[in-house]
């Protein structure tokens, strides 16, 4: 039955590869990237997800299938169907199906010790089993690989969230690569926890995903933070495999000599009393059967000679999985001690760069963030200055062509009409409504003036109401919640005015849309605004030249803003300027 | 009829009393701050007041708030606010206790003497007065015009003229129509808004606040 459902299974994946092939060139690519790159990247996480699956449910048919049981099968079945009808699903599925996988490689290295295992990630034995020096590394590689993935991908799975998390790609590059050393540093704690967390009832289920929920959300909100911690878990998790590597030579020179000192400190078993990550030390005193195997003659490396049954033998009392090596022998011990090196010297590199006292201490190198900030400065600097000039030259010049012109004209038209009062006052009268039309002409474009530099209702009532204003006059259906506490500090508020009639003009001109809806509100000195349609969506940062230009104008005041428009809408986009309000005036009549 | 005027540029508020003057309008008192405003409108109880937006002592909207202020005071007293600019926030806060007796337009409808003497005379008499700006802005709302689709195009003309604070007989005059016929279109447009009968001044009211305030 079960040789007969594994037959079945290649065929199933293929059928499904293919209809998912055909599906997906109809569709033309996932919702984030249209066209051929969509098309084909939707294909690759299809694949990833059924290659995926023919792993985890060969791993676990050597688990659990030996009893001729064959309802492993059911994985790649799923997998085929979720390729076939929601091909955009396993972009969402494999990052934390690879995380979940990598973690279950530390439980079975452990527990399913050499010989016992036949299939883990792309190693499949032909003898006896495959050994826990090669699901390790695969492991390791598959919590790395699943967890950059989530982090990658934390903005495909919904873009609120997304908007919740930060706009991506606004940090800075290096903070960005720097949080990411925090991969290495959870997949090291993982390995060391997991085994036992996931033998303490399935905890591990429940904690993996809220594990990889708090990377990501703090690498994405705070990424200095967790630049920060990463470094700090590097070196830590560095000195713990100096540790972990200088305590079981010492334990190996012990059991050598075979003593029956309980100092080697053997595990009494798999499900083994928690162990501090940093110091490798077991509390628990060893029982007498596992000393007797801690003492047998030949504790070889797993690595080098003696059989991979000798080897769990010896090695499971106190085998620690540790990043991608398992340290129980020799070679286990090195090679810990070599990637505890690799991640110390990892630390110590990245320390000067995420902590600028270390780097002040340090002397030296010149601050690169506040070179970078100094750049920045000066760009948006540059900006306002321009902008300003280009403002009040724009205002000269239709002040000149508009107000002033027509003034003139007024003055001519009035000499012109008292000269002919006496003569034809017909004619004078005439040109008096005429003048007067003119005045009427001028002051109508004052005012469209003085409007596009302070708008009146900006000025008397301040932020809140301008926008709701805004919203009145907005050919839109605009819903309003506005919470603001006090008053913006005026350029600020100029800026964010215009920025909102840029998004709301947008938005009634290029959506297509009956409804938006602005939301404002402060909190943690950043003033918030979003400004949602619901049109068509598909507005691009890079396209629009008017969204661009309410960036930089924001930049100005290290303000930020951020863009959610999938084709299909809805439009959501959220400015956040960093600023303090002002007490509310009040005065009462 | 007694007019209280509160402006605080000396040149026009000095223009205003006489243009009201000319008219027989009687200046109870003229202010040049809110407080002021305040205390004359309180105190003399006019017919009608006239008021700008902009104020001291903050130079914003005092005379707006003070006019809010006082027809919270005294119910309907009649307000006809003038401003630089037209704002529907600013209308519909005023239009916003449907008590009717309000005003509010641009200076330069001043030019006109005789179109800004009749919105003067209507506000008094409990009218509604919003200048073309303003009722063209709400025109351009394209949810708006779901709302009044059940209008026919003159009847939303109309309305339309109605909410500039024009009489039956000016809105014929404009229309090139018999005042009838716009008696006509006026009960259809109460009727299709649902506006029950009652006395008619009272009715364009209702109707124009409903334009209005959507």
């Amino acid at each position: 039955m079960s040789v007969r459902a594994q037959d079945l299974v290649l065929p199933v994946l293929a059928v499904a590869a293919i209809v998912a092939v055909i599906r997906i060139r109809a569709r033309g690519g996932t919702e984030a990237a249209k066209g051929r790159r969509g098309r084909l990247r939707e294909f690759g996480w299809c694949a990833a997800v059924l290659v995926l699956s023919i792993m985890v449910a060969s791993t676990l048919f050597s688990l659990f299938g030996r009893n001729n049981s064959s309802w492993w099968i059911v994985i790649p079945i799923a997998a085929a169907v979720i390729v076939i009808f929601w091909p955009h699903l396993p972009a969402r599925i494999v990052p934390v199906a690879l995380i979940l996988y990598g973690l279950s490689g530390y439980v079975i290295a452990r527990d399913y010790a050499a010989g016992s295992m036949d299939s883990y990630g792309v190693m499949v034995a032909s003898g006896p089993g495959i050994q826990a020096d090669l699901i390790l590394p695969q492991a390791y590689a598959f919590l790395l690989l699943g967890g950059w993935l989530v982090l990658r991908s934390a903005d495909l799975v919904l873009v609120r969230a997304r908007l919740w998390l930060g706009p991506i790609g606004r940090a800075p590059l290096g903070d960005q690569l720097r949080t990411l050393a925090l991969l290495p540093v959870v997949a090291v704690l993982a390995g060391l926890i997991a085994p036992r967390l996931w033998l303490a009832g399935g905890a591990a289920l429940i904690l993996t995903p809220l594990l990889v929920l708090g990377v990501v959300l703090l690498i994405r909100r705070w990424p200095k933070r967790a630049a920060k911690l990463a470094t700090a878990g590097l070196l830590c998790a560095g000195i713990a495999g100096l540790v972990i590597a200088a305590a079981w030579r010492s334990s190996m020179a012990t059991s050598a000599t075979c003593s029956a000192s309980p100092q080697p400190s053997a595990q009494s078993s798999a499900y083994a009393p928690p162990v501090k990550p940093s110091s490798g030390q077991p509390v628990k005193p060893p029982s007498p059967v596992q000393l007797k195997k801690v003492c047998r003659p030949t504790p070889q490396p797993a690595f080098g000679g003696g059989t991979a049954a000798d080897v769990a033998d010896v090695a499971w009392g106190q085998a620690l999985p540790y990043g991608a090596v398992l340290v129980a022998g020799q070679h286990g011990a090195d090679a810990a001690g070599v990637q505890g090196l690799a991640l110390l010297a990892l630390g110590t590199w990245l320390a000067p760069q995420t902590f600028p006292r270390i780097r002040r201490m340090l002397g030296g190198t010149p601050d690169a963030e506040l070179t970078k900030r100094v750049a920045r400065l000066t760009e948006s600097r540059a900006v306002a200055v321009d902008t300003a000039s280009a403002d009040l030259r724009r205002l000269e010049r239709d002040l000149h062509d508009g107000a002033q012109a027509r003034l003139v004209a007024l003055g001519m038209n009035l000499s012109a009409a008292e000269r002919l009062i006496p003569t034809s006052p017909e004619a004078a009268i005439a040109l008096v409504a005429e003048a007067r039309k003119a005045s009427v002409r001028a002051l109508m474009e004052l005012r469209e003036l003085v409007r596009g530099v302070v708008p009146p209702v900006l000025a008397d009532r301040g932020l809140a109401d301008a926008v709701r204003a805004l919203a009145l006059d907005s050919p839109l259906q605009v819903e309003t919640d506005i919470d603001l506490p006090g008053r913006v500090p005026a350029p600020v508020e100029t800026a964010c005015y215009f920025a909102v009639a840029e998004l709301l003009t947008n938005a009634a001109k290029h959506s297509g849309a009956r409804d938006a809806r602005i939301t404002m509100s402060h909190s943690d000195r950043l003033l918030r605004i979003e400004v949602t349609d619901f049109g068509l969506g598909g507005a691009d940062l890079a396209r629009g030249s008017g969204l661009a230009g309410v960036e930089r104008r924001l930049a100005t005041f290290d303000g930020i803003l951020a863009v959610s428009s999938p084709v299909g809408g809805p439009t959501i986009v959220v400015l956040e300027v960093p600023c303090v309000l002002s007490s509310p005036k009040t005065s009462s009549y | 009829m007694r007019v209280v005027v509160a402006e605080d540029l000396f040149l026009l508020r000095d223009g205003l009393v006489r243009l009201l003057e000319a008219h027989g309008f009687e200046i109870a008192a003229t202010a040049e701050d809110a407080p002021g405003l305040l205390t004359a409108l309180i105190s003399k109880r006019p017919d009608v007041a006239i008021v700008d937006v902009r104020l001291p002592p903050t130079f914003t909207d005092d005379g707006l708030r003070a006019a809010i202020e006082a027809r919270g005071q005294v119910p309907g007293l009649p307000v006809l606010v003038l401003s630089q600019y037209v704002e529907q926030l600013y209308a519909r806060e005023l239009l916003a206790d449907r008590a009717g007796g309000v005003g509010y337009l641009l200076k330069d409808r001043v030019f006109n003497d005789d179109q800004f003497v009749d919105a003067v005379r209507t506000v008094a008499s409990g009218g509604t007065v919003m200048d073309t700006e303003v009722v063209a802005k709400l025109l351009s709302r394209r949810a708006r015009e779901e709302t009044l689709a059940r209008l026919s195009a003159r009847e939303r003309e109309v309305l339309e003229l109605m909410a500039e604070g024009r009489s039956n007989s000016a809105i014929a005059q404009r229309l090139f129509v018999t005042e009838k016929a716009v008696s006509k279109h006026s009960t259809s447009i109460f009727t299709k808004l649902d506006l029950a009968p009652s006395d008619d001044d009272n009715r364009r009211v209702l109707a124009v606040l409903a334009y209005l305030n959507g």
